[in-house]
């Protein structure tokens, strides 16, 4: 379970992207992050496994504060929290296997990670997690040479290889068309239903919150300001829409 | 009539007198204070200029003298130019308003102004001078920069009228033509440009450019062949005797008689010369239409020419044979000898030089010169890689800024720094000793030192900064902050002391006698300690332990100033240096190229770094990946291809560098061409120039095609 109190960030320019914010995240649920760009949702998403430093609050992660947590127990914590990113941010010259690979480094002593060697346990699942996505073919080709869907396949199949129990993803689908956007939130959705991993996923577009989330916050300028389940998220009419996004937000057909 | 509006812009008399008077000064008054002092300090510089190098090139450098002759000349050329302006101003106003006219009539003006000059030059000069040949001691140079210096004048004169009247500010180009035709002429004299001579002279380059562009006969050896034939020759000759026999001709083979092969030598004394006996020679079998030599050799067997007593230069005829005649010269007998004294006349034929397919001795010198300087540069590059590579995280500003460490941790590991490099250099003593003494395994040696220094300085750096921090956890929070304070000081004071140290040898000390000097130098150390000290002090207490130092902003900012100065450093400064560390030769060389290469490449490799993508990174920090696996998966991928193409790129310039660096001993075919240089052996150092040439001919090409194959 992944409980927020309080956070605040202020970035060292001033701006403050969160504000007290405070929610909880039960184990199992898809919970969805919506807001206008610049609301905090990348921030939101990047200070709970600690990629930025949190200014202020707790961030308390199955009983264990991040905040407190010195440098080998923020490893711990991390390679139990996986991440998807909108970039994918794989690494483009090395080959498929290797992005996904490094997902276990997480577990792998360091010195052998210096000559490239992962043991063939980890070998066998990185075949297997790329078989479960759909593209065991790819395993040998460049991470570049990929279709956007594919290399963000990549990026979750990286993630999965740290066993994780909760997946964080910021804005998976932001670069992809609306085809792929659903069969990689699709896959997001499987791995919460049959495997049980939290998921935790800021999107754009509220059909796509409505469609995959079990429960949504809202951000809007750092604060929090729409908490829901499934059902509130269904009934969002047009005033609540603007509360969320603020006043000259227009809905796009949802 | 708005076409003429470009022409007939409104000016303010006030603003042009003012910058006449001082250059600048219309600008600032009319509000362009930027603009006015650029000005001001542009006419000064450039006025300052001119007379120095002109005071420099004359021959009777004065400083007084020639700024006056300047100025007058200045102000000739200022009224020169403001009468071409009126004039051309009248004409102007009779014609039609024109723009092309005008573009033309600004042409015609700029040609005709420095064509006046220059054809005027000799009065002009002698007008400032007060005296004849003023142009000849000046030279032109002081003209031209004067003439163009009067242009910016007016210019920046016309500029203020015009901004005086509220027009907007115009161009700057007119300004920078000025200045620019001002600097090369200051530079055509300062470099001594002489054309004519460079013209004229060219011909005393042929001797040595024919050597050098096609030296190759200097790469072979020849052997010379040589065809001798002799006869015997009594002299004196007592009565009775007769002489060796008279030889016969040979067939096949180079043969020469004699006769008579008896005779008397000649005689020389202060009543004259006396001829000794003529001797016919006649020969055959040498070489047809070639010179032979003819040798004189004594009964010990000394040769000579045997000169004023006949040819000793015979041309052989198409058949092979000649005919030709001699008087016995005067060879030198020892008084004691006894019985008969036999002469040899020898004639020789050089024949053509053999090529033997060998290659000469200066061939060869150059051969290992370009090996050795081929493999410098190739170790060069290689220990350069070795070291740039680590060198360069530290050097990469988007790697290091994140590192991040609490004040009391820094402190404790500076503290504990100490005693693990001292732990380090004592082990490194023990290992040396282990062995018997460095020389027995310089390289393990090496590598265990640089193993003992990482290990212990780390270890001492992680103990000393755990033991702070729970020392500081276990003690109150004003002792704590106390205790911070204290080591920051102490860690601060160490550099002031150093830089106070090196502030009064370096900028203060000359003029002071030695026992002042040394109590100021101590002065300054303790002021320059005392500063950092409390600055530290008040740093660290005030931070306390909750404070975040970038402690890889630090390293960082030495490393990059370390690299920037070593690089400043030409490479061969450096085989200077090497040269009195490890003596001449190729090592010297090695030596100076690896420590340009680091810092060269240590600075193009960082700022490859400093430019990837930082996804991956934060990808692989988010799956708890540390920072080597970091580094190692998600940096060293894509930095991979720049490195590769920077090493090539550097191995390249390595390899050249190598050829020159042995002009100052280190080693390399540089060492042997500078000698071949101060020996006027042009045909060996051509050798050296080819063999570089093709050398790096050589290098472009693979450097190519690895470039285009991996990058
Ligand atoms: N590195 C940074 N330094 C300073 N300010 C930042 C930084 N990153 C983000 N911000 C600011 O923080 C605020 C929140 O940014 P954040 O990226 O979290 O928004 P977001 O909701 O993810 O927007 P988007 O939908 O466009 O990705 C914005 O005002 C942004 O300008
Ligand atoms: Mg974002």
């Amino acid at each position: 379970m992944l409980e927020i109190k309080n956070l605040t960030m202020v970035y060292p320019t001033g701006t403050v992207a969160l504000k007290d914010v405070s929610f909880k995240v039960e184990d199992g649920e898809f919970l969805g992050v919506i807001g206008l760009s610049g609301s905090g949702k990348s921030t939101l998403l990047r200070c709970i496994n600690r990629l930025i430093e949190p200014t202020e609050g707790q961030i308390i992660w199955n009983g264990v504060d991040v905040t407190e947590a010195d440098q080998s127990e923020l490893r711990n914590i991390r390679r139990e929290i996986g991440m998807v990113f909108q970039h994918f941010n794989l690494v483009k010259r090395s080959n498929v296997i290797t992005n996904v690979l490094s997902g276990r480094l997480g577990y792998t002593p360091p010195a052998w990670s210096l000559i490239n060697r992962f043991n063939r346990a980890d070998r066998e699942k990185a075949i297997q997690v790329l078989e479960r996505l759909g593209i065991p073919e790819k395993a040998h080709n460049r991470a570049d040479s990929l279709s956007g869907g594919q290399q963000q396949r990549v990026g979750i199949a990286r993630a999965l290889m740290q066993d994780p129990k909760m997946i964080l993803a910021d804005e998976p689908v932001a670069s992809l068309d609306p085809v792929l956007a659903h069969s990689i939130l699709g896959s997001l959705e499987t791995l919460n239903q049959e495997d049980g991993i939290t998921v935790m996923c800021s999107l754009h577009f509220l059909d796509l919150v409505q469609r995959y989330s079990t429960k949504v916050i809202g951000l809007r300028d750092g604060h929090l300001v729409f908490e829901g389940s499934k059902e509130d998220v269904q009934k969002i009419d047009d005033e609540r829409f603007k509360d969320i996004y603020g006043e000259e937000a227009e809905r796009l057909g949802a | 009539m708005t076409e003429t509006t470009e022409i007939q812009r409104s000016s303010s008399p006030l603003h042009a007198i003012l910058s006449l008077i001082i250059p600048g000064a219309g600008q600032v008054f009319a509000g362009q204070i930027v603009r006015g002092i650029s000005i001001l300090a542009a006419t000064l510089i450039l006025g300052f200029l001119s007379i120095w190098t002109s005071a420099q090139r004359a021959r009777f450098p004065d400083m007084g003298v020639s700024a006056r002759i300047f100025v007058i000349v200045l102000l000739q050329c200022l009224a020169l130019l403001a009468l071409l302006l009126i004039v051309r101003y009248l004409i102007l106003r009779s014609m039609q308003d024109d723009a092309s006219a005008d573009a033309a009539s600004r042409g015609i003006l700029g040609v005709g102004y420095i064509a006046i000059i220059l054809i005027a030059s000799r009065p002009i000069m002698d007008l400032a001078g007060h005296t004849p040949g003023m142009l000849e001691i000046y030279e032109t140079t002081l003209l031209l920069a004067a003439a163009s210096l009067a242009g910016l004048w007016l210019w920046q004169s016309n500029d203020a009228a015009l901004l005086g009247a509220g027009n907007p500010a115009g161009s700057w180009t007119p300004a920078i033509l000025v200045g620019t035709l001002l600097i090369l002429s200051l530079g055509w004299s300062i470099t001594g440009i002489d054309i004519s001579k460079a013209i004229s002279e060219f011909s005393d380059t042929q001797v040595i450019l024919r050597r050098i562009v096609w030296p190759w006969r200097t790469a072979f050896e020849y052997d010379i062949d040589t065809v001798e034939s002799q006869a015997r020759i009594q002299a004196p000759c007592p009565p009775g005797a007769i002489g060796p026999e008279v030889n016969e001709p040979l067939v096949g083979e180079a043969w020469i008689s004699v006769t008579p092969t008896c005779g008397d030598m000649t005689v020389s004394d202060n009543t004259g010369t006396t001829l000794g006996t003529e001797l016919t020679i006649t020969g055959g079998g040498f070489e047809p239409g070639q010179v032979v030599e003819v040798l004189w050799k004594n009964p010990i067997g000394n040769p000579f020419t045997p000169r004023g007593v006949g040819e000793t230069e015979i041309t052989i005829s198409p058949d092979g044979t000649f005919v030709s005649s001699l008087n016995i010269p005067l060879a030198l007998v020892a008084d004691t000898a006894e019985g008969a004294q036999l002469h040899t006349l020898v004639i020789r034929q050089e024949s053509n030089e053999v090529f033997t397919g060998r290659l000469s001795d200066q061939m060869n010198l150059a051969l290992v010169g370009i090996l050795e300087s081929i493999m410098i540069g190739l170790m060069a590059t290689f220990f350069g890689i070795i070291l740039a590579f680590p060198v360069s995280f530290l050097a990469a500003r988007n790697l290091m800024m994140p590192i991040m460490s609490k004040t009391g941790g820094v402190v404790g590991g500076f503290v504990g720094l100490v005693p693990g490099i001292w732990a380090a250099i004592i082990g490194t003593q023990y290992v040396i000793s282990l062995f018997g003494g460095l020389e027995q395994a310089p390289i393990i040696i090496a590598i265990i030192m640089v193993i003992l220094f990482l290990g212990l300085g780390g270890l001492g750096w992680r103990l000393g900064a755990w033991i702070i921090s729970q020392l500081i956890e276990a003690l109150p929070v004003s002792i704590g902050r106390g205790v911070i304070g204290f080591s920051f000081a102490a860690l601060a004071a160490t550099p002031g002391y150093l830089l106070g140290l090196g502030f009064s040898r370096g900028i203060l000390s000359i003029p002071l006698s030695v026992e002042v000097a040394a109590v100021n130098e101590q002065t300054y150390a303790i002021i320059g300690a005392v500063i950092l000290g409390v600055a530290g002090a008040a740093f660290g207490y005030f931070s306390g332990n909750e404070g975040e130092v970038s402690i890889g902003a630090l390293v960082y900012a030495v490393t990059r100033t370390i690299l920037n100065i070593v690089r400043s450093i030409e490479p061969i400064i450096w085989a200077l240096v090497a040269v009195i560390w490890v003596g001449l030769g190729p090592f010297a060389g090695t030596i100076a190229l690896t420590l340009h290469t680091i810092a060269a490449l240590g600075k193009l490799y960082s700022e490859s770094i400093e430019s990837i993508d930082p996804g991956p990174i934060e990808a692989l920090q988010a799956t708890g990946a540390n920072r080597l696996q970091t580094i190692v998966y998600a940096v060293v991928p894509q930095i991979l291809p720049p490195f590769i193409s920077f090493t090539i790129y550097r191995w390249d310039i390595n390899v050249r560098m190598s050829t020159i660096i042995g002009a100052v001993g280190g080693g390399g075919i540089g060492f042997i061409l500078i000698q071949w240089i101060r020996l006027f052996q042009y045909d060996a150092v051509g050798l050296g120039v080819w063999l570089i040439a093709v050398t790096v001919a050589l290098l472009d090409f693979v450097s190519s095609n690895i470039r285009a194959r991996y990058v």
